[in-house]
């Protein structure tokens, strides 16, 4: 692992944070539709969740997207780069969870752009525009990481904590879980989060993909559920 | 149903099938203007009622997939042709320690053409390993519906998929551009997957359809409304101009007789076909 240096570590601490405002906390992927269902109802089964997600789910595809824009943007690469785009906006499973992926990366991209400007980031947001694709938040965090020389494999260690503790968040609202519980959680999760980051860091696009359609079906009837605090 | 056991296939070697049929629209008739076919793969046309579209039947004459096979199905529709292109069979996936069995198909709809791929449930043994592609090229104003079902296992033997792998993917262009695509990756601890809550929860088969068709939106709720089953995961939504539904079960033979409900009642909202499909589809 590349050795993260002081910049980058705030980078990463502020970009991949619960209130750096892309409005992570109105997305729950699918978790407000199982818990409305009956499972996951404690700690333990939420855990169970949140690792099926990260090794099966969208989080698993996501590292990869991240991974595909980040060595795209580096090596200046372009038909990797549009390859990660394009992936990146036409595989979701449904309406719903491509809204959680493009907002969230098109709010991400606005405020690193403003605050944390630089030549590379412009131009490899206008390429994505002229490309008329809207890129998903993990392609988003993969650009700007490239541009700022913040390492591959601790940015997606940071992505994959931020998907995870956002799962763990709406779970403390929805079951409701206890705060520490939550955290417990996440402490449980640690081996398991750098695991998939380092397996993502080295993959190839071949193996893109994800294996539940599960979250798909759950995000589909959510679509229609009558009370609901999330927008997935 | 017939089964060959997997060993009396191991010593065969790897194949290359392919199947080609290009369709178009003479005087309000569809015609074959092209086709081709290589052994195992062949295309039967059977007799069909009046008014429905040229029924391709795709038959692997091998029986099976075995690891290093390779088959391909390219389908054309011109302009204003209707094809239903359906498996003659379930596609049985046999145990493979070495490469990976191939499958990929190119499909392509022209403006005003119909297109109905319907092919039957594909069988993944123990150990199986697949690599299956579908690219699907729709011009805007054509009409499109595509299914695959996987059956994890030799269900009706006690039998279940636990290892093996799985890469599926389905990918939409509609004038060159990916506008909806579905990558499904399993790779070794296949029944870690599939009993997961998040993942396919505890599921022995899944399916899915995607679908291009007028009024996305109005379709995807009366398939909504279509009544599902106890034990069946059913799903549809809208997207990109698309419709998609997508099935979970435990039970393969009801998972498949609600895919077949579904597949009717778009080919009847979006084609306005008959409510039917090919007696195969029965068998």
């Amino acid at each position: 692992m590349i050795p993260l240096t002081e910049p980058g570590l705030a980078r990463l601490l502020t970009w991949l944070s619960p209130g750096f405002p892309v409005g992570a906390y109105t997305y729950s992927h699918g978790l407000e539709r199982a818990i409305e269902e009956g499972a996951p109802r404690d700690a333990a089964a939420l855990r169970v969740w949140i690792e099926g997600v990260l090794e099966f789910g969208t989080a698993r595809a996501d590292a990869d997207l991240l991974r595909e824009a980040w060595l795209a943007v580096t090596d200046e690469d372009e038909p990797r780069f549009e390859r990660a785009l394009a992936w990146g906006e036409a595989a979701r499973g449904g309406p719903e969870l491509a809204l959680e992926s493009r907002q969230q990366g098109a709010s991400f991209l606005a405020t690193v752009s403003a605050a944390w400007p630089a030549p590379a980031l412009t131009r490899w947001t206008e390429r994505a525009r002229e490309m008329t694709r809207a890129p998903a938040h993990a392609v988003a965090v993969g650009i700007a990481a490239a541009v700022h020389g913040v390492p591959l494999e601790a940015t997606l260690l940071a992505y994959l904590h931020a998907f995870a503790a956002n799962l763990a968040s709406a779970a403390v609202r929805l079951i409701p879980l206890g705060q520490t519980e939550a955290q417990r959680v996440l402490a449980e999760l640690s081996p398991k989060l750098a695991e998939c980051a380092r397996a993502a860091a080295a993959r190839d696009f071949a193996e893109f993909g994800s294996a539940a359609p599960m979250i798909d079906l759950l995000s589909m009837a959510h679509e229609t559920q009558h009370v609901r605090l999330f927008r997935s | 149903m017939s089964y060959l056991d997997p060993p009396a296939r191991l010593g065969i070697e790897a194949r290359q099938g392919l199947v080609q049929l290009a369709a178009r629209n003479v005087a309000g008739k569809t015609r074959i203007a092209d086709l081709g076919q290589q052994t195992p793969l062949r295309l039967l046309f059977p007799r069909v009622a009046e008014g429905e579209p040229l029924t391709a039947c795709i038959v692997n004459t091998a029986g099976g997939l075995v690891g290093g096979d390779r088959v391909a199905a390219r389908v054309h529709v011109c302009a204003g042709a209707r094809v239903l292109a359906i498996g003659q069979a379930a596609e049985k996936v046999y145990r493979s320690l070495g490469p990976a069995c191939r499958i990929d198909n190119e499909l392509a709809v022209e403006s005003g053409g119909w297109l109905e791929y319907l092919p039957q449930e594909t069988i993944l043994f123990e150990d199986a390993r697949l690599e299956r592609r579908t690219q699907v090229e729709l011009a805007t104003g054509a009409r499109a519906m595509i299914g695959e079902m996987l059956v994890f296992g030799r269900i009706a033997r006690g039998e279940r998929m636990t290892r093996g792998r799985v890469r599926d993917a389905i990918e939409i262009r509609r004038e060159g551009r990916l506008v909806w695509a579905d990558a499904l990756h399993l790779d070794g601890d296949v029944h870690a997957a599939l009993d997961h809550p998040a993942a396919f929860g505890c599921a022995h088969g899944s399916a899915i359809l995607v679908a291009q068709l007028p009024e996305p939106e109005r379709t995807r709720d009366l398939l909504r409304a279509l009544p599902a089953p106890e034990g069946i995961r059913f799903g549809a939504t809208a997207m990109s101009g698309l419709v998609l539904a997508r099935w979970l079960a435990a039970d393969t033979l009801a998972l498949r007789r609600h895919f077949g409900a579904a597949w009717m009642l778009l080919r009847r909202l979006g084609g306005g076909l008959a409510e039917r499909l090919p007696p195969l589809w029965h068998i």
